[in-house]
């Protein structure tokens, strides 16, 4: 299991020991002091306290049972662009998570499994080694676990185990990175979920212009982000749930979002709801009657967290449109519009579960001014595009040679 | 995935002839003859063939059960190696499906001995046959108003995956032989004296008696081994997964399809299979649980030689010598216990399905 460095209820001062670490400690603490006047205005004392300021991020942290090494590394990158790894070697992780498309998929629901259409919108892979919690509801508790979640769950990558570890030990390029890096006689399944969460702590973002601001250089950000992220801090309330180094607060929330209308017109879509209802382990009651995604509930089972989900980062927001756990906010300006209104789409749609929102969204007031220095400033969480060369990939290689199977024939 | 039948003996001793009791004393065995007729509700048969046509009971929507066991082939598959799901390769023969509901234990090694409705568990889910997650199938069939309607035609309230596996086995009641030569007593004159070649001097009665002309028992008669299986890594990685999942002892260095051994573990099962039904051959070439003989002649030949190489062979197999003409005898006779194709709209869905799933209408008011 994998060690995060910290518990998933932040907990201010342990965040900062841990993703400030290495970082300006004079930037930091002018943090501090731009942040105290703040959220003020809105918040209880007792809240006010509860979130620590924006950080520039540190390394990330790694699993004591699975340290990041280059080789380590290096074979994730081919498992995570391999799709073999997957039921009819057609769907990877890179299929969904498609580095062109942020390291994600460019529409509100992702693509699924072939014959299939996923119902959450892919999540980007940068930076995902942070989270102590993965998924939108937090449903995984490590990278490992998460990975092999994606490459069997249904819609996913819908393979099993057994037949993907039949194919890796049919190639005998994976026989030999696998037999070095983890000394296996045969690559085994496990080890593959643990190359690829190596892999995907390499790919992280550190030197946003919001890192380079906060470490120092004023000159990072525009005039214009620097009033955004005085919004973000004060009058717009961001900071309450998007703090830290992360901008998360890696709790759930419930912040409006309607379900996602594609439900009610695309049947294929229908189909993956219902099937989402049946995994997820709904009573027949709930399976029955669900009409939007109840989010953390499926972990939890109870019915104040139905509608809430994990705040994501910002970082690297930028290339990962569209927005929200079902994608049906398309751009930056359109979130910012509907946080102003309040928690509530264009049409003035929120979430089913209107009880279970949180009392920290409300309508904001923001002028045009105002909204365009926060979409500014929500940039600046994203650096240029990561990109990468894609690997080639090993091939098969027949096990015996007919000369040994004939001696077999023989022997018989 | 599979289900592993632990207890051998227990499985034997379920496996008797149609309910023709096995004689005790050497040399009688349970008469051949016609198949007793099968009651089949025809709503649920007529549902079952829609679903073993639709390539959407597949994981990725692209394979039926159909590309498998295809009807012009006698619901067999004319490769000596089945097709895969997508992104794989097989490594056994897909057997003909006709008069599959005759029998009582199934799959070359005889890995299932309960019922059809756990064949086609199997078959659906298995990772290199279907790949398909029950939960989804019965979501797609939800989504799809004519099966909507057929369950309720069938008695069932809504679609479900439990259903499908009932409808399936149903249809495969429908697949027997229709006016084989042999049933309908229309034998030629070769044929019959193939028949007393087959009964006695070939002593091919034996193992192939009954009305099926299967003991169900498993044998080893030293088919050779398809060096495909292990030659093609998409072959070979479904046996990888196959052995792997069944927990065969060192799989990995495995060069030959352990069979019956996989029910037992005993190394004395190695090689064995589940003798097969001599009916409907004709169109289901090639023959043997890996389509190594290609024709009736040839395997004909091959137990004429005694069978082929291998230490744990049958005692009951020896060679025959028989006649050129006996031979021809044989084949005659074997070639008479095939009846009409099956391929008429009688056995044969041939009506389309949609290309997408239609929206459920009012979705947000209508109860899942
Ligand atoms: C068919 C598309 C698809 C495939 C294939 C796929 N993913 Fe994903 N991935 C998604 C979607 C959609 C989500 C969000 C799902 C949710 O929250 O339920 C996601 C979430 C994630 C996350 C969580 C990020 C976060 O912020 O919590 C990680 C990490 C991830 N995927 C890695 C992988 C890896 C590794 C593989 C290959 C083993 C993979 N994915 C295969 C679509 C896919
Ligand atoms: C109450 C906590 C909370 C507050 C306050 C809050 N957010 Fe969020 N934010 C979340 C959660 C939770 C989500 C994910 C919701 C979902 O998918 O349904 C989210 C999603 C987002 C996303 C989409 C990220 C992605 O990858 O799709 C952006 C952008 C965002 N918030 C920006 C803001 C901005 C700007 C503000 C201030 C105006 C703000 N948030 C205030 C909790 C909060
Ligand atoms: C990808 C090819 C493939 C598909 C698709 C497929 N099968 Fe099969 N089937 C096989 C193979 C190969 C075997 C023999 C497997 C073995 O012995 O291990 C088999 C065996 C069987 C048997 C056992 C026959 C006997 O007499 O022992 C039945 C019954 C059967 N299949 C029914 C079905 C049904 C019903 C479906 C659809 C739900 C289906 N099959 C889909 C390849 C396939
Ligand atoms: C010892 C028992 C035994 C005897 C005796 C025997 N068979 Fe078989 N037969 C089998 C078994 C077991 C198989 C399946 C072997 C395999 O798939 O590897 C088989 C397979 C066959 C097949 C292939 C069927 C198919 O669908 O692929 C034919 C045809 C056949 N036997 C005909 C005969 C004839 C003709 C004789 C007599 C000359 C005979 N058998 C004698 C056990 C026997």
């Amino acid at each position: 299991m994998r060690k995060m460095k910290f518990a998933p209820t932040l907990v201010a001062a342990a965040v900062s020991t841990v993703l400030l670490a290495g970082c300006n400690a004079q930037a930091s603490k002018q943090e501090a002091a731009t942040m105290a006047p703040v959220g003020k205005a809105m918040l209880a004392k007792s809240e006010q306290a509860a979130f620590a300021p924006l950080a520039p991020l540190g390394p990330p942290p790694q699993a004591a049972d699975n340290l990041t090494t280059p080789d380590k590394a290096e074979l994730g990158k081919l498992l995570f662009f391999d799709p073999r790894v997957g039921g009819d070697a057609s769907t990877g992780c890179s299929t969904c998570h498609e580095p062109e498309q942020g390291w994600a998929w460019a529409e509100d629901f992702s693509r699924g499994y072939p014959g299939t259409v996923h119902w959450r919108n892919s999540q980007t892979i940068i930076n995902s080694a942070y989270y102590p919690r993965l998924f939108w509801a937090g449903s995984a508790s490590s990278l490992e676990k998460q990975a092999k979640s994606a490459a069997t769950g249904g819609v996913a990558g819908n393979g099993e185990s057994d037949i993907m570890e039949a194919r890796l030990a049919l190639i005998p390029e994976y026989r030999k990175r696998f037999k070095d890096v983890f000394g296996d006689e045969w690559p085994l399944i496990e080890n593959v979920w643990r190359a690829i969460a190596a892999y995907e702590t390499t790919l992280v973002q550190r030197d946003t212009p919001l890192d380079k601001y906060l470490q120092g250089d004023k000159a990072a950000l525009s005039a214009e982000q620097v009033r955004g992220k005085a919004l973000f801090e004060g009058k717009a309330g961001c900071i309450q749930c998007h703090n830290g180094a992360m901008a998360s607060d890696m709790d759930y929330h419930n912040i409006g979002v309607p379900a996602n209308k594609r439900w009610e017109e695309d049947g294929l879509a229908q189909i993956t709801f219902r099937y989402e209802q049946y995994a997820k382990g709904q009573t027949e009651e709930g399976y029955r009657t669900a009409k939007s995604d109840w989010g953390f509930y499926y972990r939890s089972k109870n019915k104040w967290d139905k509608g809430k989900f994990r705040t994501p980062s910002l970082r690297y927001t930028a290339h990962t449109a569209p927005y929200m756990h079902n994608g049906i906010l398309y751009t930056l300006e359109d979130v910012v519009e509907f946080y102003n209104r309040g928690g509530f789409d264009e049409e003035g749609r929120t979430t089913q579960f209107a009880e279970n929102k949180s009392k920290l969204i409300k309508p904001l007031g923001l002028t045009d001014q105002e909204k365009a220095d926060l979409v500014a400033f929500l940039e600046s969480f994203s650096g240029d595009p990561i990109t990468t060369e894609k690997p080639a990939l090993p091939e098969y290689a027949p096990l015996f040679t007919r000369a040994e199977l004939e001696a077999a024939q023989e022997a018989k | 995935m599979g289900v592993r039948v632990t207890n051998g003996r227990a499985l034997l001793a379920a496996v008797m002839g149609l309910g023709v009791a096995v004689s005790a004393q050497a040399g009688e065995y349970p008469d051949i003859g016609p198949l007793p007729a099968l009651k089949v509700d025809a709503a649920k048969a007529e549902l079952g063939k829609r679903l073993f046509f639709d390539k959407r009971l597949s994981g990725d929507a692209g394979i039926a059960c159909s590309t498998c066991h295809a009807p012009e082939n006698g619901f067999g598959s004319k490769e000596a190696l089945s097709p895969g799901y997508p992104g794989n390769g097989n490594f056994r023969n897909a057997p003909s499906v006709i008069n599959t509901a005759y029998k009582k234990v199934w799959l070359h090694d005889g890995r299932i001995g309960t019922d059809l409705n756990d064949v086609t568990r199997e078959m659906i889910t298995e990772d290199y046959i279907m790949n398909m997650d029950m939960r989804i199938m019965q979501e797609r069939l939800k989504q799809d108003p004519v099966y909507v309607e057929m369950f309720k035609a069938a008695g069932k309230n809504e679609p479900s995956n439990g259903g499908a596996r009932s409808m399936i086995p149903e249809y495969l009641k429908s697949l027997t032989s229709r006016n084989a030569p042999f049933d309908s007593g229309k034998l030629s004159a070769s044929a019959k004296s193939g028949m007393a070649l087959f009964k006695d001097k070939a002593g091919c009665i034996q193992c192939h008696n009954g009305p099926l002309l299967s003991d169900q028992k498993p044998h080893n008669t030293g088919v050779p081994e398809n060096l495909d299986v292990f030659l093609d890594p998409m072959n070979h990685q479904a046996f990888v997964a196959f052995t792997m999942f069944q927990g065969i002892p060192n799989y990995m260095a495995l060069k030959r399809d352990p069979g019956y051994l996989n029910i037992t573990l005993d190394p004395k099962d190695m090689g064995k299979f589940i003798t097969p039904s001599l009916r409907e051959l004709k169109y289901t070439a090639p023959y043997m649980h890996n389509g190594t003989l290609n024709t009736l002649a040839e395997v004909v030949e091959f137990y004429n030689q005694g069978g082929g190489k291998d230490r744990n062979k049958s005692p009951l197999l020896k060679p025959l010598q028989l006649s050129k003409a006996e031979k021809k005898d044989l084949v005659a006779f074997l070639e008479a216990l095939s009846g009409d194709q099956l391929t008429s709209d009688q056995y044969v869905w041939k009506g389309e399905y949609p290309a997408e799933y239609p929206a459920i209408d009012n979705w947000t008011q209508v109860r899942n």
